[in-house]
């Protein structure tokens, strides 16, 4: 089931599957959000969402957020 | 020199001086090592760059550069462009991985192995590792990486001496999985192990500055840089992180979640407003009030006033002989607008010197907290309406306090177009404290409604004309991605080294500037090209509704805000007068400090960007509020 990350509902775990602009791409790649499974932890109402993967925290701004489709696996979706 | 593929024996034993540069993630704790292994040598100096800091220091036979955190080696940012050089230059790199954050550090840690830099990685906070119930096989990882990895807690300078003794093994494998993306490249290609690993990541600065070697072969206009290749070369290597993480890493206990708590309240508006602008009000008040009014306030008004300016002025009244060659002399030196030794050493030592020191404090003990970057995310929804993104907060808040320092933090806002577009808001429509303590004095006469029609237009201001640079700048407002730090109490240590070092660079390059600035403006006086302003703007002026003399107070605000609305205190002024001249004394151009920054930070076109833009909008504005005050009235 995909969605645009800026729809997801917190606590959920996630997986990045599009990030169409290639710089914002570049940068999510670097800090491990594409590889895998990632956890939705915020989301502040207008504003940027926030996603963690292994300790490390990432705030996305709401119009990358927008552009951004992910695959939902739900609330019980397992760690890796 | 450039670091190449073999591996780098005897570290400083050469003929120069071997350099070495820090390099990892932000907050992975450089800084902190960087003082632990300069502690007892004093040659440290900053050197902030043309935006982005660097600092270094020589121990020994060894220059060690402390370079901006990134999170890889590209050209993404300023702070990428300049750690990326420093890499460049490097014989030898200290790689200073955060031990809880392994999974992302060692990207960067695997690029400079790519690269073939030699490297030995310091692996940081080792104590955070523990109480987060995690455990980290060293030897495993020193064995993947195939270069020395030094177990260290910097802020205790536990593991600094092993460190300091294991740098001469700084060393990089012979080859790399990246390796195989070299042959895409054309083969007369003349460019070291490191520029090639940049070249298959599509580095672009990279790319020019291999073409502008004239080494490849003529008419071969095939891209060198090839954005496509990054993608592969990226993800190739972030699965090699994965394998080595899983390798050496494993639970080894109950970890803790106090700071989560703290740092998820800071981000919910719920909470995140109420404790922000608690945070931004005591910077605010210790820049605003503490520093701007009350210390700078005593040094102008007694020290400088008092003592040294009289003092002054009697001495070289008394060493320079009479005569008509010495009348422009003693002016440029005492008068009473800008002397050189007197009101210019004022302003250096009175205003800007315990402004610097303050502002410093309060940057480095947020950042050394890991506020920031929450400031941004709780603040990204409004600024990015403007064109500029969350970390734009602390720039614009800081303007309130003095707008010659929030020029300054306008470092941290990300590209070049939002760097220009928060100077251009900051010196157009932000006051600085000092001269909202005249405004307030003058609104308060005049009724709590014109107090509101005040900030109603001010924000009116800021917010149309943010609209309009993010409309017709070239490029787009760039995506707020901010990595979190951990939440920690600020230790004063590193706050302190870090402010004296700041303040005392910021200093030597911003006192010759303001020197001649002053200098040239004295000059401007003395030849009555000051008066000539006055009456040139006597259109403007009458077209406003205003006397003739309020030419006068837009001189002086030429050189000082405050000045220009103190200097409305004694007209005899309507209500409506004062209220359209409150309004263009604040839109009007920034004080000559915040000129002098600007030209410092941006570049001449930015700051005469700035300063026209400020003479249109602020008889614009006020043009159009006076002729809606006749309307009304």
């Amino acid at each position: 089931m995909t969605a645009a990350l800026v729809d997801v509902p917190p606590d959920e775990w996630i997986e990045l599957v599009d990030v169409p602009d290639d710089e914002s791409r570049a940068r999510l790649l670097r800090l491990g959000l594409l590889d895998g499974r990632v956890e939705c932890r915020r989301r502040i109402r207008n504003g940027p969402v926030v996603v963690r993967r292994r300790g490390t925290e990432v705030a996305l701004g709401r119009s990358l957020a927008r552009d951004i489709t992910v695959e939902r696996a739900g609330r019980d979706g397992e760690r890796r | 020199m450039t670091a190449n593929g073999e591996a780098a024996g005897g570290l400083g034993t050469g003929d120069g001086e071997a350099l070495v540069a820090l390099v990892g993630a932000p907050n992975a704790g450089k800084s902190v090592l960087f003082g632990r292994l300069t502690a007892e040598y004093a040659d440290v100096s900053n050197y902030p760059g043309t935006t982005v800091e660097t600092t270094a220091a020589t121990v020994g036979s060894t220059r060690l550069t402390d370079t901006p955190g990134v999170h890889g080696i590209s050209s993404f940012s300023e702070e990428e462009r300049v750690t990326k050089e420093a890499v460049l230059e490097a014989d030898a790199v200290v790689n200073v991985v955060d031990a809880t954050k392994l999974d992302r550090d060692l990207f960067v840690t695997l690029q400079l192995l790519d690269m073939g830099v030699p490297t030995v990685v310091a692996l940081n906070m080792m104590d955070e590792l523990e109480a987060d119930g995690v455990d980290v096989d060293v030897d495993a990882l020193e064995a993947a990486l195939g270069v020395p990895v030094v177990p260290t807690v910097a802020v205790t300078g536990s593991g600094v001496d092993e460190l300091r003794d294991r740098l001469p093994e700084a060393s990089a494998p012979a080859s790399t999985p990246v390796d195989s993306y070299y042959d895409a490249l054309p083969d007369a290609v003349e460019a070291s192990r490191a520029e090639k690993t940049l070249l298959v990541e599509g580095d672009e600065p990279t790319a020019r500055r291999v073409a502008a070697r004239g080494l490849v072969a003529d008419g071969g206009d095939a891209p060198l840089a090839d954005a496509g290749a990054r993608e592969a070369v990226y993800r190739e290597r972030r699965s090699r992180v994965r394998s080595i993480v899983e390798a050496v890493e494993r639970e080894a206990g109950p970890g803790r979640a106090a700071e989560q708590r703290l740092g998820d309240l800071l981000m919910r508006p719920m909470t995140g407003v109420p404790i922000a602008i608690g945070l931004l009000a005591a910077v605010f008040y210790v820049m605003g009030v503490v520093v701007a009014q009350r210390v700078v306030g005593y040094a102008e008004g007694v020290l400088f006033d008092r003592y040294y300016n009289p003092a002054v002025e009697a001495v070289v009244a008394d060493l320079l002989p009479g005569g008509e060659w010495a009348a422009p002399v003693e002016f440029l030196l005492v008068n009473g607008n800008l002397g050189l030794l007197t009101i210019t050493v004022q302003y250096v030592l009175g205003v800007l010197l315990p402004l610097v020191v303050a502002f410093y404090l309060a940057i480095g003990t947020l950042e050394d907290a890991g506020v920031l970057p929450r400031l941004a995310v709780l603040t990204d929804r409004g600024l990015s309406r403007i064109g500029l993104n969350g970390r734009a907060v602390v720039p614009l808040v800081v303007g309130v306090g003095c707008v010659t320092m929030a020029v300054i933090s306008t470092r941290m806002v990300g590209s070049r177009r939002e760097r220009l577009i928060a100077t251009a808001l900051l010196g157009l429509a932000i006051p600085c404290s000092a001269q909202i303590g005249v405004i307030t004095g003058l609104l308060a006469g005049l009724g709590l409604a014109w107090w509101v029609g005040y900030l109603a237009v001010l924000l009116g201001v800021l917010g149309v004309a943010g609209v309009f640079l993010d409309r017709t700048l070239p490029g787009r407002a760039e995506p707020l991605i901010e990595q979190l730090p951990r939440l920690r109490v600020p230790r004063p240590g590193n706050v302190a080294r870090k402010t004296a070092n700041r303040s005392a660079a910021f200093l030597r390059e911003a006192v010759p500037l303001f020197g001649a600035t002053a200098a040239a403006v004295s000059t401007l006086d003395y030849v009555g090209a000051l008066d000539a302003i006055v009456k040139g703007v006597r259109p403007l002026t009458a077209a406003l509704g205003l006397p003739p003399s309020f030419g006068r107070v837009l001189v002086l605000g030429l050189i000082r805000r405050d000045f220009a609305a103190a200097g409305m205190t004694d007209m005899a002024l309507s209500a409506s007068q004062t209220f359209v001249g409150l309004i263009v004394v604040t839109l009007f151009v920034p004080c000559i400090l915040t000129m002098a920054m600007i030209l410092r930070e941006r570049d001449a076109r930015s700051a005469l960007l700035v300063w026209v833009g400020s003479w249109v909008t602020a008889f614009t504005v006020g043009g159009a509020v006076a002729a809606a005050l006749e309307v009304i009235a």
